[in-house]
This record gives C-alpha cells, sequence and structure tokens, in this order.
C-alpha cells in the first residue's frame, strides 16, 4: 500500500529528510532517526522507482543471468540511497562497496566483487575478536575524506546479513581480498588496485558528478592505507590479516 | 569527430586515464601514455586524424606524418571500440 511517509535520518553526520511512498525504508534507517534540523531533503517520486527497478533488472540479469522483479518497497530504498549519495558526494563523502569491521577504534574495509568472501571473511574477524569487533557495515558503507583522514560510516544499507552500526570509526586500511589456500597480505600501491578502487566506487551517471567522484578517490587512497589479502575460510585468515594491516 | 561528452580524462598519480562516465559503452578505464594523451586531448574538440597528425608534427619536430597517422589512427580505433567517439 502507497501512503506518504515524511521522517528525518542522521546519516553519515548529515540530516536527511526522506519523504517515501512506502514504510520499508523507515523500518530500514529507524537507528537514525533524528529530531533536528535537515541539511538534505529527498522526496521519491513514481519515476525515481521505475528509473531504480529498470537499474535492478538490468543489474541483476548480468550478474545472475535471470530476470527479476523487485518490490517497490524495497526499490524506493535503494533510490532513496542512490540520491543521498549524490548529495554527499559534495560533502566529500563516497559509497564504497565493501564490508567494514572496526577494532580497537580503527576501522578495516574489505572490498572485492560479489561472491568473493568479503562477509565471510568479517565474520571470522568477529569470531576471533569477539565483542572488540565492531561491524559498522557489511555492504555499502559511506566514507568522508577530511584534510586529516577517511573516516568510515555505518548505514542501514548494510547488505543480505543486516549488520550495521550507527557510529563513525577512521579507516586506517582498505585491503582487497582474493581467494587464496593459504594466508598471506601485502601491501599495495594505489595504481595496483585503481580499477578496483573505481569500480567498487557508486558511480553517479551524470559526468560532472563523476568528476567529483574520480577526486574524490584520489583523496581517498592517499589517506588510507592500502593491502591485497589472499585468504580461505579459516578464523586464522583474520589474524594474518589483522596482524599485517594493525601497523 | 569527437570525444563523447560523458567520457572524461582524470589526471591520477601523475598519469592521465579516460572514464565512461555513464557506465553504458564500458565500464573500466583507459591508461594512456604521452601520445594517446595528446590525441585524447585534441578529440575533446570536433576534428579530423589529419589535423590531430597536423597538430602532433608542430610538437614532436622529428616525427613524420605516416608514422604520426598510424598512431592516431589505432587510437581512434581503439576509442571507437569502447564507444567513446562521436563520428
Amino acid at each position: 500500500m502507497r501512503i506518504i511517509v515524511t521522517k528525518k535520518y542522521k546519516i553519515a553526520d548529515k540530516v536527511f529528510e526522506m519523504t517515501t511512498f512506502y514504510e520499508y525504508t523507515h523500518k530500514m534507517c529507524a537507528d537514525y532517526k533524528t529530531d533536528l534540523p535537515a541539511d538534505h531533503s529527498i522526496i521519491i517520486s513514481s519515476d525515481d522507482i521505475e528509473k531504480e527497478q529498470v537499474i535492478s533488472e538490468k543489474t541483476h540479469l548480468k550478474e545472475k543471468g535471470r530476470c527479476y522483479h523487485f518490490e517497490d518497497d524495497y526499490i524506493e530504498s535503494l533510490a532513496v540511497y542512490r540520491k543521498m549519495s549524490e548529495i554527499l558526494l559534495f560533502e566529500d563523502t563516497i559509497l564504497f562497496h565493501g564490508s567494514v569491521i572496526a577494532v580497537d577504534g580503527k576501522a578495516f574495509l574489505f572490498t572485492a566483487k560479489s561472491g568473493t568472501g568479503k562477509s565471510t571473511h568479517t565474520a571470522n574477524w568477529r569470531k576471533l575478536f569477539g565483542e572488540r569487533a565492531v561491524m559498522i557495515n557489511d555492504d555499502k558503507p559511506l566514507i568522508r575524506i577530511t584534510d586529516k583522514e577517511a573516516v568510515v560510516y555505518g548505514t542501514p544499507w548494510d547488505g543480505k546479513h543486516h549488520l550495521n552500526t550507527n557510529t563513525s570509526v577512521p579507516l586506517k586500511a582498505v585491503c582487497v581480498l582474493t581467494r587464496s589456500e593459504t594466508n598471506h597480505i601485502e601491501k599495495i600501491s594505489v595504481k595496483d588496485c585503481y580499477n578496483i578502487l573505481l569500480q567498487q566506487t557508486y558511480r553517479p551517471k551524470n559526468p560532472s558528478m563523476m568528476a567529483e567522484v574520480l577526486k574524490l578517490i584520489d583523496r581517498f587512497s592517499e589517506k588510507t592505507e592500502l593491502y591485497r589479502l589472499g585468504c580461505n575460510m579459516d578464523v586464522s585468515s583474520a589474524e594474518v590479516a589483522y596482524n599485517g594491516m594493525k601497523g | 569527430m569527437k570525444l563523447k561528452d560523458t567520457f572524461l580524462i582524470h589526471e591520477s598519480q601523475g598519469e592521465k586515464i579516460l572514464i565512461d562516465a555513464s557506465g553504458e559503452n564500458f565500464s573500466g578505464f583507459v591508461r594512456t601514455n604521452p601520445t594517446s594523451a595528446f590525441i585524447i586531448g585534441c578529440l575533446q574538440e570536433d576534428t579530423t586524424e589529419e589535423k590531430i597528425a597536423d597538430m602532433m608534427l608542430e610538437r614532436y619536430e622529428d616525427a613524420t606524418k605516416e608514422v604520426v597517422m598510424k598512431d592516431i589512427a589505432k587510437i581512434v580505433e581503439k576509442l571507437k571500440s569502447i564507444g567513446a567517439i562521436d563520428e
């Protein structure tokens, strides 16, 4: 059923007033609710939902090789995040695809194509560190690049296991995850992983926004350490990764 | 011919790269060397292979027109293959 709902949420330190047709997005964002004055407003139109549906169907067909029609309320939540991430570009913030976990106040982001095992790897960190480890976001965190550092924010768009924490933590390292029989980790240069950084960042279709994204990726890659991890599914992979990056 | 408006030239790590902002034609990026970067730069305005060759010959005095035309043809062909050129 379509109703119109307007509520405010604080995400990545900005207050968004969101107006949607469905409750779904608001339920998702419940932990982030606020009464502070809004910095930005997001209003979803029927047209936004239709466009998002087309994008999702295309992506699903490309990735899974079959057609699928998603529910409009879920699709609306994606349209909200698309608008939010395009607004946040002008607040020095990018949406990046990966699983982020923090230990002792430092965050580590694992990135790779879907299905490589990012979530499995951060689950191993939780087994190893227990309560010392905090899941920031398992799928689509926001990263703000300041003059001093990169800071990663938990957001409600958090992947199929629904793991996120409403918090922000300085990002110590980005780690490209690959599968390997034995566990090993190496430091890499920006050139070694530039294509991955580009692929894993949300890319707006508008060229001037895309130019902003490219500038932010450059600043981002200067403010964080970069690693490549070869890992198996054992808990020991988390130990190898942490020891390689804790510095 | 001209480089499509959705293709951006971005300098990163001292290297110029070419990216399709629309993501529709081509989702990766093209690394360049100084020659290809120069040719792509010329293509930001409507031009011809002949005109680009003249500009290159002004710049690289010891190059021959034959070699330059070959370089240009090669790069233009590559750009066309990724849908980066408006004829």
